[in-house]
């Protein structure tokens, strides 16, 4: 199943918002933290990991989910959140800590929450698995048509939450879907050297469910591979897993020198971008023409301008905040 | 706001009279102990994610690898039950593990390997297989990190018999408690707080950086010191808290309330006779903890006064700590509840007019 | 006298850099060899070791930028 002109626009606005996004958040971020690089200074303080390259992964999935079905994501959430709705003001408003923000300022960008659209995010590893084989059995024991989706990074695949997670969701035939984001690096450390086969796609099979492994970060073929196994958890067939072979542009966390990545390769990876590559093929296959990209690019611009004025602009929660939302 | 005191490492005097100074980071002080450390004995290793070519997140492996290689600095995956629980393995049968986990908020995926396993293994044997092993971990916040990468959680760990947990505030007691704890044939829980390891990408406070000897000594597990001498008021801290208890005495001081200063170092084993002795001789106590504040180590000091030191005291004893909520992100929320030097001086006020 | 400086290839590029610690302080003994301070580019950190024996005279405070070639520092 191929996007219809209108996917492939959202597809593509959605990757240009998410990107013109980490880049105002980047830039937030560096403020008050040159020369001297001290976490806790600036608006944005605290850690902050980027998901520059990683795009297509998000909109390819989430082209074929609405607001009713359940994402969870990791402490690389931005361009998932922005995909899935999350309203991108009070994400701004929730990174800068302001009381505008999705939380209040209680989460800020590790634990972004849009009850709105069933989004959330949790800052350990493979941990959002089990609560999307949780939501996935909530789905089917009422009957509804819901799906359940987690997004995982390669290394994910090494912890003992993975494992059972699959497990249970094949045992229990959830309707869910494992997608594990493969950018090559849990922090310093190569997937080669963290783990004991090539793919985790093969991991599936010992689940006795489907796995796909998608490679070249091609937004066509995530989509693809993600509408199958969407429609197959919506339709009652069960679990699946996808690995995505994508690239992350940046650093683990920004400031992360990237001393252990090997020559050549970042130069490499940003030669293939996936947004200017998105953007040429649907230049030329006609989908969209230059005033359209021009137009979709300028409405993602303002959007993100427009939400990263608000943040700036609004106000610090109270202190005696911090005690609320403990308990409901 | 006066500086703070550097803690003075206490030395040999006659070893101390030839060396020259020489300061480093906590972090710098921990990876030279287990430098040394295995230099000397074969079966030590380090195993944990990102400690091998990147020298670890937080710096206490750096220049490891190069000399030892990866095999005795070992890089793994994202799996701490596996590694954790293979270090016990490794333990059980005579090598010396170090392991790091992370964040110590990490330890819900591996916990089972460290509270059933590492710290009941020589009981449930009878004392056939003690585990010589040390797990090291970053704690602590402030830095707004959230609510997953901030936690200090030292009474989760204090609380469940079968582990040693110390908790160094400045480099010399680093090195000299991580060489302690590598020889300990125990379970050793190395806990090192963010904002003292000196990261230059982290704020580190000045007094965690002190001289330390390039020779080997081990400070005594269990064993807390007194750090600043007083007669009105005993301020126990550890870790990051020590330097707020050692601001807060100096600020006291200028209004001529002389505050004693207990660095507990080690909070299990508690040093329960050195809390006791203070407080017996100042007869008001406030402990300073930044970990959530019911049910861990600041009541736990607390506690021991109480049924310990009752008819000494003159006041009832305070705390201050970090609320029982989750460590909110924004720093709006976060840094003024954090304990600090202005806290404890207030406090430390309170109980000398007794309450 | 010897300059403590800042190597010209201590970090890759021509950014800025800070002494993030001072290991030793003003008016100190240090040895040639000594680790006397760490430098911080963006996240990375360096150790910068003191060329020579003597008095260390600091001469750049922690937080202030530097680019390569600087002097941070004399031995006298």
């Amino acid at each position: 199943m191929k996007p219809t002109r209108d996917q492939w626009l959202w597809m593509y606005e959605t990757m240009v918002t998410s990107r013109l996004f980490e880049e105002a958040i980047a830039a937030a971020y560096f403020e008050g933290k040159t020369p001297a690089f001290n976490m806790a200074n600036g608006p944005i303080p605290g850690e902050m990991h980027l998901s520059n390259g990683q795009e297509p992964c998000a909109v390819g999935v989430c082209a074929h989910l609405t607001a009713d079905d359940f994402v969870t994501a990791t402490h690389r959430p931005h361009h998932i959140a922005i995909a899935k709705g999350v309203d991108l003001d009070a994400m701004a408003a929730e990174i800068f800590g302001k009381s505008t923000g999705l939380s209040g300022g209680r989460g800020g960008h590790m634990h972004i929450f849009d009850a709105r659209v069933n989004f959330g995010c949790s800052g350990i590893i493979a941990e959002g698995m089990g609560p999307v084989t949780g939501a996935a059995l909530a789905f089917k024991l009422r009957k509804q048509p819901r799906v359940a989706v987690s997004f995982i990074g390669e290394g994910a695949a090494n912890q003992g939450a993975f494992h059972e997670a699959l497990n249970l969701a094949a045992l229990w035939k959830v309707p869910a879907v494992f997608v594990i984001e493969d950018n090559g690096w849990g922090i310093s450390v190569a997937k080669a050297q963290s783990t004991a086969i090539a793919n985790n796609d093969l991991r599936a099979a010992a689940y006795g469910i489907p796995g796909h492994r998608v490679a070249d970060n091609d937004p066509l073929a995530i989509f693809e591979v993600a509408g199958e196994a969407v429609a197959r958890a919506r339709s009652g067939g069960g679990p699946s897993l996808i690995e995505i072979e994508t690239s992350r542009l940046e650093g683990h966390f920004i400031g992360d020198a990237q001393n252990y990545r090997p020559e050549g390769e970042l130069p490499a990876l940003k030669a293939r971008d996936p947004i200017p590559a998105l953007r040429d093929r649907l230049l030329r296959e006609k989908v969209m023409d230059q005033a359209t990209e021009t137009a979709l690019r300028d409405r993602a611009g303002a959007k993100v301008a427009a939400a990263i004025d608000a943040a700036r602009a609004a106000a610090y929660p109270q202190p005696q905040e911090a005690f609320e939302k403990v308990f409901a | 706001m006066t500086a703070a005191t550097q803690t003075k490492p206490p030395g040999d005097a006659s070893a101390s009279a030839n060396r020259s100074k020489r300061n480093l980071t906590i972090a710098k002080a921990m990876a030279e102990a287990i430098g040394q450390e295995m230099r000397r004995d074969s079966s030590v290793l380090v195993m944990g994610e990102d400690i091998g070519r990147l020298g670890g997140v937080f710096g206490n492996t750096r220049g490891l690898i190069e000399e030892f290689g990866p095999e005795r600095i070992r890089d793994t995956p994202i799996s701490e039950t596996a590694f954790i629980g293979a270090a016990v393995g490794m333990a059980a049968v005579g090598m010396k593990p170090i392991v790091e986990l992370m964040f110590v908020d990490f330890y819900g995926v591996c916990m089972d390997a460290i509270y059933n396993l590492a710290a009941k293994n020589c009981y449930f044997s009878g004392g056939q297989v003690p585990l010589p092993m040390v797990i090291m971990t970053s704690c602590g916040g402030g830095y707004s990190d959230a609510g997953q990468h901030s936690q200090c959680l030292y009474g989760t760990f204090a609380h469940l018999p079968g582990l040693k947990v110390v908790v160094p505030s400045n480099a010399y007691d680093a090195k000299g408690l991580m060489l302690a704890a590598i020889r300990d044939p125990n379970p050793v829980i190395y806990m090192f707080h963010k904002a003292l390891q000196g990261m230059g990408w982290l704020g580190t406070v000045k007094g965690a950086i002190t001289d330390v000897p390039e020779d080997d000594y081990v400070l005594p597990i269990g064993r807390a010191a007194l750090v600043r001498p007083g007669r009105d008021v005993t301020l126990v801290g550890f870790g990051n808290t020590l330097h707020h208890a050692l601001d807060a005495a100096a600020d006291l001081a200028g209004e001529g309330i002389e505050a004693e200063v207990i660095d507990l170092r080690s909070i299990v084993p508690l040093d329960r006779e050195t809390i006791l002795a203070s407080v017996k001789r100042t007869g008001r106590l406030v402990v300073v903890d930044d970990d959530y504040q019911s049910f861990g180590v600041s009541a736990e000091i607390i506690a021991t006064a109480s049924e310990g030191a009752f008819a000494a005291l003159k006041a009832a004893p305070r705390r201050v700590a970090f609320p029982d909520i989750p460590i909110p992100f924004s720093p709006a929320l976060e840094r003024p509840l954090m304990p600090d030097a202005n806290k404890v001086a207030a406090a430390a006020r309170q109980v000398c007019k007794g309450n | 006298m010897v300059s403590v400086t800042i190597p010209a290839d201590m970090w890759a590029e021509d950014m800025e850099g800070v002494i993030s610690a001072w290991l030793f302080e003003d008016g100190d003994k240090v040895r040639e060899g000594d680790l006397i301070a760490e430098v911080m580019v963006e996240k990375t950190s360096y150790d910068l070791t003191a060329p020579a024996a003597g008095i260390l005279r600091i001469l750049v405070a922690p937080d202030v930028p530097f680019r390569r070639g600087a002097e941070v520092a004399r031995i006298e």
